[in-house]
């Protein structure tokens, strides 16, 4: 069997075509060097099929592009998102913490455990003076002041509560959002791959990425099926398996399920700060001690006209209604700093009050929870430090793996560059002896 | 090839990731720095911020004690003054006892004498009605009302004690018994005075020689009595004073210790973080420009 003359150049061509096929590939990566979720590409070369030549054996017919495949390890990709949820979880709850912490402004001299020092001393001025209007007033003031600092405290708590529960909300969303989108996606691949054809790789781009995202906000685990699509699910709770999508329409829907990622971290946050033996409980109960043994000891005690104490020293009942009592702020004289009836120089009363400071309920429990809170926040700190750390470690592997390097284009550029040209110069050389044929053959004695 | 690929975006996110941390660094060197404080928030140390808070408490209380020691001397130093203001008038009123015991004297002129006693004993009384600010000092704790009145000898305090709260627990009494003391129209020296002025008035010089003498003598070693309680007093806030002093400087100390930055170290620490982060910079913006684009033609 004779080979045809112009075997050269479809082999020259299929050269040229290879080559441009991977300095196209070569192009696309770098111009979405900086695309996230891109996933570089390699134009995989194979050897086309060869002509037997009996008896020499098989020749070579050249080259062609067998796939454009992406670049990319399963494995990493699970890493990276097992490190996303962490990382959403204590990053959450580290942001969430360090807001609670500066409401405290502790230590300062403006923080309430100075306010609450500030009171004590008040009382004990009382006691050396019971009869001094001015100290009686030094009292209300400073009263007035510790139980605006516990109710502005309180309402500071709150708000930030507000928000960590509109947090909820807007993740909440935002994952059902992902949810329907890697849907749609999923929809797009799988039909791809039930008609034979080579999936879109931009497409899977967008779901990985999408997939990533997902992972940061809650534990979700992923489930790649055979026609393509994935299943998620929430634990027990299923977010999306064959194409049908269950909404999440709360947190309590998933229950213990939730265990990591932004969302769980938001929800641990709010158990922190309003669950039970939350923060705000913390303070409410600081608060009703205050008032119930300032308001004992003013019960037990003589007003300054001599007369017994009628009139609460603070009136509410917890850290958000907690006030200094208005018929006190009127007239001063009913604050029961004598321990005796018709002894206004007595200030045994007084003193008693003046020596509930440092008592573990109330002073001394404002710093056990200043105490907690300041370990909370550190500790929410260092976790995500650390989940920092280790999530760029992984995204950096992964990144190894699938991330364009700019430095790896351009050599491949050159490479691809000098095969076209090289191949080209095949062409040329084919084309040489084909009109070396053409011409100068059939021409003895011409 | 084994060795790891390295992307620009991975040297760009590690780059970015050091910048950040260095100038976290720096900014929480800076925030010691300008507030001079070792702890900036709770989380920086919750141990040592709980001590802190502890210990500010504890700075509270001592300096509350020291204001409560600096009153009772005030109201110390008051009574101290109007007693011996008192032991003058009753020095002066013996002397004219022994004058007026002596049987040559005209009736007239014991008349005279009783005069000058009636007068002392209201002198006594207008002392014993002093005020410490808007307090009276002898009335017990009936600080409201003067305890003598000029129209009658009725002590109209009482016998409750004054006191103030030194330490925790540890109080000192600064009321003397008034009613024993400078008494009142059953007792005391109001009513030895009294006696003696009727005496001095019916002419028993007998009388005025032996048992009223007498009767003011042992008065007065009540008065001297109490002036040496006061006196005693004096002793135990000033021994008051300086313990609580040096409480407040040490708690002061401690309170420092645990709260404060130690600025020289400090400042080491951010000009070191801060050429950290200069240095971090400038080998960003050499990286983060190369590649083998800059060498090719």
């Amino acid at each position: 069997m004779s080979i045809s003359s112009f075997l050269g150049i479809e082999t020259a061509l299929r050269g040229l075509e290879a080559q441009q096929r991977a300095l196209d590939v070569t192009g696309t990566n770098i111009t979405n060097a900086n695309t996230p979720g891109y996933t570089r590409r390699v134009a995989t070369l194979v050897e086309t099929q060869g002509l037997r030549d009996v008896p020499a054996g098989v020749l070579g017919t050249g080259v062609s592009v067998q796939s454009y495949t992406r670049i990319r390890d399963g494995v990493l990709d699970y890493q990276a998102r097992g490190q996303g949820m962490l990382l959403g979880y204590q990053t959450a709850r580290r942001d969430g913490l360090s807001q609670v912490e500066a409401t405290l402004s502790e230590p300062s001299d403006t923080g309430l455990s100075s306010l609450f020092d500030k009171f004590w001393s008040s009382w004990q001025d009382l006691a050396n003076q019971p009869t001094s209007t001015a100290a009686r007033q030094a009292v209300l003031g400073s009263a007035q002041s510790v139980a605006g600092a516990i109710q502005g405290l309180q309402s500071r708590l709150t708000q930030i509560d507000g928000d960590t529960q509109q947090g909820i909300t807007t993740t909440i969303n935002d994952l059902n959002d992902t949810v329907s989108q890697i849907a749609r996606l999923d929809d797009a691949i799988s039909s791809q791959t039930k008609t034979g054809q080579q999936v879109d790789g931009g497409l899977l781009d967008q779901r990985d990425l999408m997939l990533d995202k997902l992972s940061s906000l809650a534990n979700v685990t992923i489930t790649p099926q055979a026609d393509g699509s994935t299943t998620l699910a929430i634990g027990s709770f299923t977010l999306l398996s064959s194409g049908t999508q269950t909404q999440v329409t709360s947190v309590s829907a998933l229950g213990s399920n939730l265990t990591s990622g932004k969302l769980a971290g938001l929800v641990s946050l709010d158990t922190s700060i309003a669950g039970s033996g939350g923060y705000l409980s913390e303070l409410d109960t600081l608060a009703s001690s205050l008032i119930s043994a300032v308001n004992t000891q003013q019960a037990a005690g003589y007003t300054l006209n001599g007369s017994a104490s009628t009139q609460a020293f603070f009136t509410g009942t917890d850290a958000s209604s907690i006030a200094v009592n208005s018929a006190l702020t009127a007239d001063s004289s009913l604050i029961a700093a004598s321990g005796a009836p018709n002894e206004p120089g007595n200030g045994d009363n007084a003193l008693a009050i003046a020596n509930l400071r440092g008592s573990t309920s109330i002073d001394g429990a404002y710093q056990s929870l200043v105490t907690e809170i300041g370990s909370d926040s550190r500790e929410a700190q260092r976790n995500a430090d650390v989940a920092q750390t280790l999530s760029d470690a992984v995204e950096n592997k992964r990144e190894s793996v699938m991330g364009v390097s700019i430095d790896e284009e351009m050599a491949n550029l050159v490479r691809f560059q000098r095969g076209y040209q090289a191949s080209a110069r095949v062409m040329n050389a084919m084309d040489d002896v084909l009109q070396t044929l053409i011409e100068r053959t059939g021409r003895v004695g011409l | 090839m084994t060795t790891d690929r390295v992307t620009m975006s991975m040297t760009n996110r590690t780059l970015l990731a050091n910048i950040e941390s260095a100038a976290a660094r720096v900014a929480k060197a800076q925030a010691k720095l300008s507030s001079g404080k070792e702890l900036n928030a709770p989380s920086d140390d919750p141990y040592a911020v709980g001590r802190a808070l502890q210990l500010r408490s504890e700075l509270g209380e001592v300096q509350q004690y020291q204001r409560n020691v600096s009153d009772a001397q005030g109201l110390q130093q008051a009574m101290d003054t109007t007693l011996s203001s008192v032991n003058d008038y009753v020095l002066r009123a013996r002397d004219l006892v022994v004058q007026g015991a002596n049987g040559a004297l005209g009736q007239s002129d014991r008349n005279a004498i009783a005069d000058e006693i009636d007068q002392i004993t209201d002198g006594i009384k207008s002392a014993a009605n002093a005020r410490y600010g808007d307090q009276y000092i002898f009335g017990g704790t009936k600080t409201t009302t003067a305890p003598y009145s000029t129209s009658n000898d009725t002590y109209s305090g009482n016998s409750a004690s004054i006191h103030r709260e030194i330490a925790r627990g540890a109080d000192v009494n600064l009321s003397i018994d008034t009613k024993t003391v400078i008494g009142d129209s059953g007792g005391g020296i109001i009513s030895v005075l009294r006696t003696i002025a009727s005496d001095l008035r019916s002419g028993s010089t007998a009388a005025l020689g032996t048992t009223d003498l007498s009767a003011l003598d042992a008065a007065h070693d009540g008065l001297v009595g109490a002036q040496s309680r006061v006196g005693a007093v004096a002793q135990q806030l000033e021994s008051a004073q300086s313990r609580l002093g040096q409480l407040e400087e040490v708690t002061t100390k401690q309170l420092s210790d645990v709260e404060d930055a130690d600025m020289a170290k400090t400042f080491v620490d951010y000009s070191t973080q801060n050429a950290g982060y200069q240095a971090a910079l400038k080998a960003g913006a050499q990286l983060i420009q190369q590649s083998l684009l800059d060498f090719l033609h």
